[in-house]
């Protein structure tokens, strides 16, 4: 079970790899594409300003120095999908990140893109991304046709899902499941719409529109239907704020907030999860720092040993705030104690 | 082009369809006059049209699945009619493919008819087990921008045209995925009329085209607000949490008050699960044109919002 860390500079390698990032992941947008599509079309799944490298001779630096710490670099060419003059432009693109810059795997969603790199055999591993909304065993046998050697699982399935769909799909392809920070109102990969910076988010755009109900069959709410609707609406405007990282907030001590699965780990290395993804490319180097420290401290117990109970007590303890963490709102998996 | 309807139960199947207008299927006040001018429209370019298919089923929801007696009587009234049945599947956990498969058993028994995947796990299960069903890809998997509160300005604006270009297409687009669909036997795909408009020529290439009018799917999740009314609170938001449809209860209509453009009487409608925008008249007048070209195989109309459901 390994420690996935998010990257956007070589900068950040030396402090993260030492901080206890086990694999690495990034994403790039050259110039090209900006100039061609703006920003109302993205090349992976952030926001061509979030946190994405430039060119290949950065990538190659990033590559080359977490391969020299024996750390792999996957690569996100995630967006959902790519049309026909996009289709060759990233197939090229896709050439060069493996012969040039020589990044381990590549993350992607859109099938037919999958389809193409399983048949153009580069060096680097197909991995398929969360937004292809892989939920179910069945989904990830149709995917094996294309080889790849990890399906990173969607954030909304639980953790007796997962463990079915490890069970059945052991020994065939790992399964990389979500660990630390953003979380996603909806299911990513049936979610149409962007995050471009000119709207935000959709979910929380949502909390700040005006509302209203109406019952089916012609009827008016009473009163007391409205106010139950309108009290289970506030507490879903709660959880869409612990879901967007308790409003961008941090701790006292300076630590990231944000949805959170650091209980489950004791529960993955028993199911057999091969990664655990931190997610924030466009975090700050010291967010992303603390959140490679705060996932290695659980996972290094784990790995010692440590009873289930004791590992989640020592994780709701690093995430600073018991009230947060007993909201019940933060967590990506409900854990069975 | 084939018309088809949106049914949620056999007696809606068995009722007068010479003109499903809001009243009869309960569209509420809220969409009522929505599906009234599409109704009016639809009578505007085409005439009096007659539904020869009904679709049934959920695209969204694997709680919404009918169970095999529901499309039992579905499938029954549709064969009394004479009319094609296709039945819509939602995203699916490895429950939920365990829950199609008895209706799968039973449309197999029955004959040909569509299915519509919107999961490749569903797809697969079809093309293994099933190989008598014909498999049809949902609107779900027909991948393209569809965010209301944006699109519709980038079309109205200055944007570079390959970014508009590209924002009317999907994957649709590549002649190397719609020949690897026709490999695995699916001909037909469904399709939502989008507010930045849509490239339809992918469907020169033979794939057939439906286009569902006038609700088009904006996001959905397996987190469902509807669901958490009957939890505490702390147990609220669950994905895929057992619930006793909530969602059939009520409508909640949003206002895009908060848009930094112009457009701040925009509606967005939570059913469930699952967020929708309705078409506007310019936007069913536009697709009406362009199915003139042939392009478009089959119109689905929807006298309400996609997520209803029978209870048994």
């Amino acid at each position: 079970m390994k420690v996935l860390a998010p990257i956007s500079a070589y900068d950040e390698l030396e402090m993260l790899a030492a901080s206890g990032a086990e694999e690495f992941y990034c994403g790039i947008v050259p110039r090209e594409w900006l100039d061609r599509y703006t920003g109302a079309v993205w090349l992976n799944r952030r926001s061509p300003k979030g946190g994405s490298l430039e060119t290949l001779s950065e990538l190659k630096q990033l590559v080359d120095g977490a391969h020299c710490l024996g750390i792999p670099v996957f690569l996100t060419l995630n967006a959902p999908y790519y049309t026909a003059e996009q289709m060759s432009w990233v197939m090229e693109l896709a050439r060069r990140l493996d012969g040039e810059a020589g990044v381990d795997a590549l993350i992607v969603t859109d099938i037919n893109l999958l389809m193409q790199l399983s048949q153009a055999k580069l060096n680097a591993a197909l991995h398929v991304s969360s937004v292809a909304a892989t939920l179910n065993t069945e989904a990830i046998r149709f995917l094996l046709q294309f080889g790849p050697s990890r399906i990173i699982l969607p954030r909304s399935l639980t953790i007796p899902e997962i463990e079915r769909i490890v069970n059945a799909t052991r020994d065939e392809v790992e399964i990389e499941v979500f660990m630390l920070n953003d979380g996603c109102a909806f299911e990513e990969g049936f979610c149409s719409t962007t995050h471009h910076h000119t709207v935000g988010a959709f979910c929380t755009n949502l909390s700040e529109m005006d509302t209203d109900f109406e019952r089916s069959g012609g009827r008016e709410l009473t009163r007391r239907q409205n106010s139950r609707l309108r009290r289970n609406l506030t507490d879903y405007r709660e959880w869409i704020w612990y879901v967007n990282g308790n409003g961008c907030g941090s701790t006292p001590n300076g630590l990231p907030y944000g949805p959170c699965g650091l209980c489950a780990i004791h529960d993955f290395k028993r199911i057999g999860v091969e990664s655990l993804k931190i997610v924030g490319r466009e975090a700050s180097p010291f967010k992303k720092l603390a959140s490679v420290r705060m996932v290695r401290a659980i996972v290094d117990q784990v790995r010692a040993g440590s009873e289930k109970l004791v590992t989640i007590e020592r994780a709701k303890s690093l995430r600073g705030d018991r009230q947060h963490c007993d909201s019940g709102y933060m967590c990506y998996y409900k854990v069975e104690a | 082009m084939d018309w088809s309807i949106h049914v949620t139960n056999a007696n809606e199947v068995r009722g007068d369809m010479s003109a499903p207008g809001a009243a009869g299927f309960d569209s509420g006040s809220k969409l009522a006059p929505i599906v009234e001018v599409t109704w009016k429209l639809i009578g505007e370019y085409f005439g009096a049209v007659s539904f020869t298919r009904c679709a049934y089923g959920n695209e969204f929801c694997e709680h919404l699945i009918p169970s095999p007696q529901q499309l039992e009587r579905v499938l029954s009234a549709a064969d009394e009619r004479e009319m094609g049945l296709t039945l819509l599947t939602p995203y699916v956990s490895d429950a939920g493919i365990e829950s199609l498969k008895p209706l799968f058993e039973m449309l197999s028994e029955n004959g040909a008819s569509e299915v519509v995947f919107n999961d490749w796990g569903v797809l697969n299960l079809l093309r293994r087990e099933f190989p008598r069903l014909k498999p049809v890809q949902g609107r779900l998997m027909n991948k393209s921008l569809r965010d209301p509160r944006v699109t519709g300005v980038y079309a109205a604006s200055d944007a570079p045209a390959p970014a508009l270009v590209s924002l009317r297409r999907s994957n649709l687009d590549c002649t190397s995925y719609t020949g690897f669909l026709s490999g695995l036997g699916v001909d037909s795909v469904e399709l939502d009329n989008l507010p930045q408009g849509v490239d339809q020529s992918f469907a020169e290439g033979g794939m057939k085209a439906s286009a569902y009018v006038p609700f088009g799917f904006i996001s959905t999740s397996r987190i469902c607000m509807a669901a958490g009314i009957h939890y505490d609170k702390r147990d609220k938001f669950q994905p895929g949490a057992p619930c006793h449809h909530e969602c059939q209860t009520h409508l909640l209509e949003y206002t895009y008050t908060n848009t930094p453009f112009g457009n701040r009487d925009q509606k967005f409608y939570l059913k469930g699960n699952s967020y929708f925008y309705v078409h506007t008249e310019a936007m069913l007048r536009g697709l009406f044109e362009q199915s003139r070209s042939g392009l478009i195989d089959r119109m689905v109309f929807q006298p309400r919002l996609p997520m209803m459901w029978e209870r048994a």
